[in-house]
């Protein structure tokens, strides 16, 4: 296929299995998913260590763009990345085990649902329309306030690390951290590579392949 | 030496006598020490125990310069969030109004049980990460029987972040030599620059991800399917094995938290009220007892 007509595609035949096209789990997959552990391990541990707010939460959480790219162009794969490298990225920054163990299902809904927002609503990964914008950005904000809630109300209030009152401190730091930090770059990195990814075989269709 | 994932450490190291999984159950289990025990002298002398293996084990300490910036401002934040946000309440001991926040002897107090329990989960997992190679993370989750698909990931996943560091350090350096320079720039500059890294660093690993493929299906490697199902032979672990000292350090670990339990439960151990630290502070802040 040339690249004069995949460039015409429209964001309902990006997500649509075209007839006669055979999609499969590869190789390729588990190497996706290993590359994106790797990079958000090492993304996410600069935002951990740069701009600190105490037990792995950020002002400015910059490992956000691989957790919420990264599902949106690799599906599962994607989400299962952003599920577990923070769990890397957090114990090189300084987070106690278990407490990066337990943010795994506020790091794997962040990763989910702007993947989910993708698949569901049939919208262009290369950002074509406002209402692609409009809905990457919901995404993130119902994604990230989310994890937020969890991680806070969950896991840190749990764990016996805060008091009641200085919960919200943390709610809106985690909140904030991960909003602003994916508005810098997750529009950026759709924008510019997704006419690239989507052309690959990697590039994830479903949910799976 | 060694590189781990924190630095260098000797070859002739002691902790390369422990077999890998010895370092990833003490990681597992101290972690969980600090949860139970609520006087900050107790943590502070777990603190001093894990420095003390790093210093038996020969860590590099200056390593651990990293840590100090996020032990200070976590300990400012916590200290500011139980402090400053942390309300009104006139059941508490008032020690002072400072612009009219009242600040209470039991949120300060509370701030430092709450310091000293994370410290020592964080001495934790810097110990483990300054003595432990890629290859020990792989022999201890094999030694466990983990699948030797997520072994794999994993290890693709620890070389690949080392790949990205490379990459991460020619991007910076082509960026310099375009004029770049980041010194006494403001953050919003500093910001727009990391965007300019990112995209080439994806677009870098994408480009990876085919060579690694291109490399794993031409070397047979298959993750699903019937090739899956034949066992391996697991030539890595034919170089480590348990040795007695091992299984001793394994029983002490193991003990010493079943002991932490009963003593905390049983006898009501490791509270605040036996805290000599607390008691310390206390006095010195003129808080009246009780």
């Amino acid at each position: 296929m040339t690249e004069e007509v995949r460039s015409e595609l429209t964001a309902e035949e990006i997500w649509t299995v075209q007839e006669g096209e055979k999609r499969s789990v590869g190789v390729i997959h588990i190497v996706i998913l290993a590359l994106l552990i790797g990079i958000g391990f090492v993304v996410g541990a600069f935002g951990s260590i740069s701009f600190p707010l105490g037990f792995g939460v950020n002002f400015f959480w910059t490992g956000i763009v691989v957790q919420q790219v990264g599902p949106i162009w690799f599906g599962g794969w994607g989400v299962l990345a952003g599920a577990i490298f923070p769990f890397f990225s957090n114990a090189i920054a300084g987070t106690p085990f278990y407490v990066s163990l337990a943010y795994i299902p506020a790091n794997a809904i962040q990763a989910f649902l702007p993947a989910w927002f993708f698949r569901k609503f049939k919208l262009d990964p290369r950002l074509k329309s406002g209402r692609d914008y409009g809905f990457l950005l919901l995404a993130m904000i119902i994604s990230s306030a989310l994890g937020a809630l969890y991680s806070v109300l969950v896991v840190l209030k749990g764990f016996g690390l805060l008091t009641a009152d200085s919960t919200s401190l943390f709610i809106w730091g985690w909140f904030g951290g991960n909003v602003v930090a994916g508005i810098v770059f997750n529009f950026i990195l759709l924008k510019v590579l997704s006419p690239v990814v989507i052309r690959t075989t990697a590039f994830v269709k479903r949910w799976w392949s | 030496m060694n590189k781990t994932l924190l630095g260098y450490v000797p070859e002739k190291s002691l902790i390369y006598a422990v077999h890998p999984f010895v370092k990833l159950f003490f990681l597992l289990v101290v972690s969980l020490f600090p949860m139970f025990v609520s006087a900050p002298d107790w943590n502070i002398i777990l603190m001093l125990v894990i420095v003390l293996l790093m210093w038996v084990s020969r860590v590099n300490m200056s390593t651990l310069k990293i840590y100090i910036p996020v032990a200070i401002s976590m300990g400012t934040i916590i200290l500011i969030s139980y402090t400053v946000l942390g309300g009104t309440h006139p059941e508490f001991e008032l020690v002072a109004k400072v612009w009219g926040v009242n600040i209470y002897w039991e949120r300060i107090r509370d701030a430092i049980i709450v310091y000293f329990r994370v410290l020592p989960m964080i001495f934790t997992m810097v110990f483990f990460l300054s003595t432990s190679r890629e290859r020990d993370i792989i022999v201890s989750m094999r030694s466990v029987r983990i699948p030797f698909v997520v072994t794999y990931i994993t290890a693709m996943a620890l070389r690949a972040a080392g790949m990205v560091l490379e990459d991460f350090q020619i991007v910076r350096q082509a960026e310099q030599a375009r004029g770049f320079d980041p010194v006494g720039k403001s953050i919003a500059y500093k910001i727009r620059q990391y965007v300019m890294y990112m995209v080439p660093l994806f677009a870098l690993s994408l480009r990876r991800s085919e060579e690694f493929t291109n490399a794993l299906v031409a070397r047979g490697y298959a993750f699903t399917g019937e090739a899956t199902k034949v066992k391996r032979a697991d030539y890595i672990l034919t170089h480590y094995s348990y040795k007695y000292f091992d299984y001793i350090f394994i029983f002490l670990v193991s003990v010493s938290f079943i002991a932490l339990l009963v003593l905390r439960y049983g006898y009501g151990y490791f509270s605040v009220d036996q805290s000599w630290l607390i008691d310390l502070l206390r006095n010195a802040l003129s808080v009246r007892g009780g």
